[in-house]
């Protein structure tokens, strides 16, 4: 699935100021695909002020959201639900990091700096596991059920469209996608060797 | 002990048989054994099998689990996901190390060897066993035994995850020779690792010594058999296994489980050595047993068979003395009831046999064989034996006139005299009819013959029988071994030859001589020739004058037969005559004498000389009924009148049986015949019953006148004889006068005939007519001649008379 993946763009040309880019998401055999986070990084980057942070809890031996989609500076707490100690780590490159065992809340969030994916695993409990992608732009939004999301209030601008789930190792090349001006043509990407997305 | 006997019969068997018993158990407990031994080490062997492959593979989970602990490392992760190249192959070798591994590899997610403990440095490249890799991914973790590097390891393939898997640690463990000795601890089974390319095996790690790993390489068959083979010699024998544990392109790798078979059938060994001990023990405790046994059986059986061995030797006597409850017991209780009815039987038969049922006496049979006995002792002790051949003198008489019951008194009565007179070992038998035998076993002649004189003195002494005397004398015939006869029957012949001398010559015994038998012999020889005699016509009739004593006329002549013999001459009468008798030819002369003696009358008749015939006639002839008839009809024939024929009758002639004689007597003395007593006083014949006979003369016996010149008893009697002739109306003639003074004597004591070689010895028929007319002077003696006979004799008052 993570091989085959298909990322459906569709752009809808829209207003001159901002613009929502609709986008359906499928995987190699065309069945849409669920909850995968789908994002467009501008490629001019975008400044923003402190982001507020957000928490990936521990209950039941399980990371909760599993999956995190998160903009570049958003700081995350790992709060404990559980009655028993875990310990965070992650050897991403993206955000390589390691806490101690511990209960309850820890006093410092962790800050996820670097866009990448950053896998999570618990030290002593092999089976803990969740991911954070951690994007550089702001316009992100996961599919629904049919694998459809919609990003809105693009400003024009050129973007890179990408979209991911956490069965993929990497992310994928950018789809180059930009907004205002002339309308979006329809055409073919190659996504990992092959066709997955087309972007309206 | 003959292998026929019941006794060995049975110990063959019994023995055959519990022999058969005890090799088939011990046949089938040794295959059992031996069976069970295989089974038992074949499946001792199969567990070690089984308890090696689960060795090993504790061995490899051992080995996957230090793997996993290694991979799950937390600073081991750490450095291997933040990729650290150095760090990553110091952290494998070590942990390597720790785990005492040969080798460690990082084979990352897309199947690169990233990192090797025994390369650190070198590029990346594809890992050689990806199937390793394939079922680590789907099984969590993987084992398997490879050459890497040619290095037989064994490797184990765990996932590193951070918390995905990242790659794949790979760690290699030696298969050497710890590993052998480990397994060989835990299965008790020599341990060898070989491996397997082209034939060829290769020891890489073994229990056993060099020199049998050698062995074992050099004797394995092919891969696959080798997977088939259980046994194989070392050059014990062992047992084997061989397991496939991998293989690498044509290499095939092996452990072989083996161990010696002799130590696995020790036990049963022993148990084998035991068995057949037991088994030898018993076949001799059950051969001891069944000859026991058979010799108790068998013991009454030849006690038994002795008695039937006895038996069957005619040994009766001695008892059958087996008591048992058994079979055997009444066997032989029936065979001794059997034996004790025999032997009364054979009692009984034997004196049916050997007894005379009338006289109690031993009959001629017992006397037989008791005399054939009593010859063989004789002759071992060179003793003397008599035996006395006895026969009653007028018996017949007296049991023709008194009848049977009388002669069977008379009979037992003599029994009980010769029993009473004899000793007890002398054998007094009774042959048959009024013959007895008696057996003398000891004493020499003197001893014998004054036994017979007492045996003829007691029977002389008259039988009384219901208050009536009756005289019986015996005649006994003497016959001694060894001097007369060597045998039992020529003894026993001989005695009887003797008996009849005695008996002719009323000698009361005879004492056998050589010389009788001679004449016997002579008499057999003489049967055919006196057939012949009268065929051939070589008999002829003298005639011998009887003088008519107060005339000194002849008117009467005796036929007397000649033979004269073609080779021998003129042949006696005595020689001929008794065996006559004896064979019943006398019967045929007899008939020849009077048919010639009546032709040779007629003939003188016609010629106008009257002389009357007189004929001998035999007991045997009176027998013959036909005999008037005959002579009825020779008369007739020849014109003769019956009262110039006389038949001379010896008194022994009708005492043999004297009811008989009187009817014949009578019957020819209807004829007109004359008839005459010859031999008159020398048999016993009594006076009342000469009466009764139909007789017209009396002929005095030869022995009397021959003697009476110069025994006065003999005178006597000649006397009292004529006298008592006369008296009864009988003529009485003198025959055996041999001399003058008897005739004068004769003459002048009143005797009617004279008949005597001193007038005529017998002459033939031509010469009679001549003699007659020239013996007037002999005839006619002088009356001087006659006186002074008397004178000399005593008798001159009788010759005053005359």
């Amino acid at each position: 699935m993570r091989a085959s993946l298909a990322l459906l763009l569709c752009a809808a040309a829209g207003v001159a100021q901002a613009a929502d880019l609709r986008v359906s998401v499928v995987d190699g055999a065309n069945l849409p695909v669920a909850d995968a986070a789908v994002y467009a990084t501008p490629r001019v980057p975008v400044p923003h002020g402190a982001l507020p942070r957000t928490a990936i809890d521990q209950v039941h031996r399980a990371f909760v959201p599993l999956v995190s989609v998160v903009q570049a500076g958003t700081p995350i707490a790992f709060p404990n639900s559980d009655n028993i100690r875990h310990s965070v780590y992650s050897f991403s490159p993206a955000k390589v990091f390691t806490l101690k065992l511990y209960a309850g809340t820890p006093s410092n969030p962790v800050l996820f700096d670097q866009p990448g994916i950053v896998v999570l695993g618990c030290n002593i409990h092999d089976t803990m596991v969740a991911w954070v992608l951690v994007v550089d732009t702001p316009y992100f939004v996961r599919t629904a059920a049919d694998g459809k999301a919609t990003l809105s209030g693009l400003p024009p601008g050129d973007y890179e469209l990408r979209a991911w789930n956490n069965s993929m190792a990497q992310e994928q090349a950018g789809e180059p996608v930009r907004i205002g001006g002339d309308a979006l043509s329809p055409r073919q990407l190659r996504v990992d060797g092959q066709s997955l997305a087309t972007v309206h | 002990m003959r292998l026929n006997t019941l006794r060995s019969k049975m110990v063959v068997f019994l023995v055959a048989l519990l022999g058969i018993v005890q090799i088939t158990v011990f046949a089938l407990v040794n295959t059992a054994t031996t069976n069970a031994a295989r089974t038992k080490i074949d499946d001792e062997l199969t567990v070690g099998e089984k308890v090696f492959a689960s060795d090993l593979k504790q061995n490899a989970d051992r080995l996957a689990q230090a793997a996993t602990v290694l991979a799950s490392d937390f600073a081991f992760r750490e450095a291997i996901a933040t990729g650290d190249g150095a760090t990553v192959d110091s952290a494998l070798e070590n942990h390597g190390a720790r785990v005492k591994a040969a080798v460690v590899l990082f084979v990352d997610l897309q199947g690169m060897v990233v990192d090797d403990t025994l390369r650190v440095g070198a590029a990346p490249r594809r890992f050689e066993f990806q199937s390793l890799i394939a079922q680590a991914k789907s099984a969590g973790q993987a084992a398997a035994i490879e050459t890497l590097d040619q290095r037989v390891l064994q490797l184990v393939a765990v996932p590193v995850q951070a918390p995905l898997s990242i790659g794949w640690i790979v760690i290699g463990f030696p298969v050497d020779q710890p590993l052998a000795t480990q397994l060989r601890n835990l299965t008790g089974l020599q341990v060898s690792f070989v491996t397997e390319q082209d034939g060829r095996w290769n020891i890489l790690a073994s229990t056993l010594s060099t020199d049998q790993s050698q062995t074992l390489t050099a004797r394995l068959p092919s891969y696959r058999q080798a997977l088939l083979t259980r046994v194989i010699s070392m050059p014990q024998q062992h047992q084997l296994r061989v397991v496939p544990l991998g293989e690498s392109g044509s290499q095939h790798f092996v452990a072989v489980l083996q161990r010696p078979i002799d130590d696995a059938m020790g036990s049963f060994r022993m148990l084998t050595a035991k068995l057949v001990v037991l088994g030898l023990f018993s076949l001799a405790l059950s051969i001891t047993g069944s000859v026991l046994i058979a010799v108790g059986i068998t013991r009454p059986i030849d006690a038994l068979l002795q008695a039937v061995k006895r038996m069957r030797g005619g040994d009766y006597s001695i008892p059958i003395a087996i008591h048992r409850g058994d079979e055997i017991g009444i066997l032989a209780h029936g065979l001794d009831h059997m034996r004790a009815g025999i032997a009364e039987r054979e009692q009984r038969i034997l004196k049916l046999a050997y007894e005379d049922s009338l006289t109690q006496l031993p009959n001629r049979s017992q006397f037989s064989e008791r005399l054939q006995r009593e010859i063989v002792s004789a002759g071992e002790q060179h003793r003397m034996l008599a035996i006395f051949v006895m026969d009653l003198d007028r018996f017949k008489y007296v049991n023709d006139t008194l009848g049977h019951s009388v002669g069977d008194h008379v009979l037992r009565e003599v029994a009980v005299r010769l029993r009473n007179l004899l000793p007890e070992d002398d054998c007094v038998a009774r042959l048959g009819g009024d013959e007895f035998a008696v057996l003398v076993p000891t004493g020499d002649e003197e001893r014998v013959v004054s036994l017979a004189k007492s045996i003829i003195l007691a029977l002389e002494q008259p039988i009384d029988f219901a208050g009536q005397p009756l005289d019986v004398g015996a005649s006994i015939g003497i016959a001694l071994y060894p001097s007369h006869a060597l045998d039992a029957q020529t003894l026993v012949r001989n005695a009887d030859i003797a008996m009849y001398v005695a008996k002719r010559n009323r000698s009361g015994y005879t004492l056998y001589d050589p010389h009788y038998d001679t004449t016997q012999q002579q008499h057999l020889s003489l049967l055919g020739e006196l057939r012949r005699a009268v065929e051939q016509g070589e008999l002829r009739l003298y005639y011998q004058p009887k003088v008519t004593l107060s005339s000194a006329g002849v008117h009467a002549a005796e036929a007397l037969i000649r033979w004269v013999h073609p080779v021998r001459g003129m042949v006696p009468p005595g020689l001929f005559i008794p065996f006559a008798e004896h064979t019943g030819y006398i019967k045929i002369l007899t008939r020849w004498v009077l048919s010639e003696a009546i032709r040779q009358c007629g003939v003188w008749m016609r010629q106008h000389m009257d002389i009357e015939i007189s004929v001998n006639l035999s007991a045997r002839d009176l027998m013959t009924r036909d005999l008037p008839e005959l002579i009825s009809a020779l008369l007739t024939e020849h014109g003769v009148p019956p009262h110039m024929i006389c038949l001379e009758i010896t008194e022994s002639g009708f005492m043999e049986d004297p009811a008989h004689a009187q009817r014949v007597l009578d019957r020819l003395s209807a004829i007109g015949l004359r008839l005459s007593i010859d031999d008159y006083g020398t048999g016993y014949s009594s006076l009342s019953y000469i009466m009764k006979l139909p007789v017209n003369e009396l002929k005095i016996d030869r022995a009397f006148v021959s003697n009476m010149s110069e025994d006065a008893d003999m005178m006597t009697i000649v006397r009292s004889t004529i006298e008592l002739g006369h008296s009864l109306g009988l003529k009485v003639v003198a025959e055996g006068i041999e001399d003058p003074k008897g005739y004068a004597l004769l003459r002048s004591l009143g005797c009617d005939f004279a008949q005597g070689y001193y007038i005529s010895p017998p002459m033939p028929a031509e010469a009679l007519p001549g003699w007659l007319n020239g013996s007037i002077a002999i005839r006619r003696l002088p009356e001087a001649m006659i006186a002074q006979a008397l004178a000399e004799s005593g008798e001159s008052s009788l010759s005053a008379a005359g």
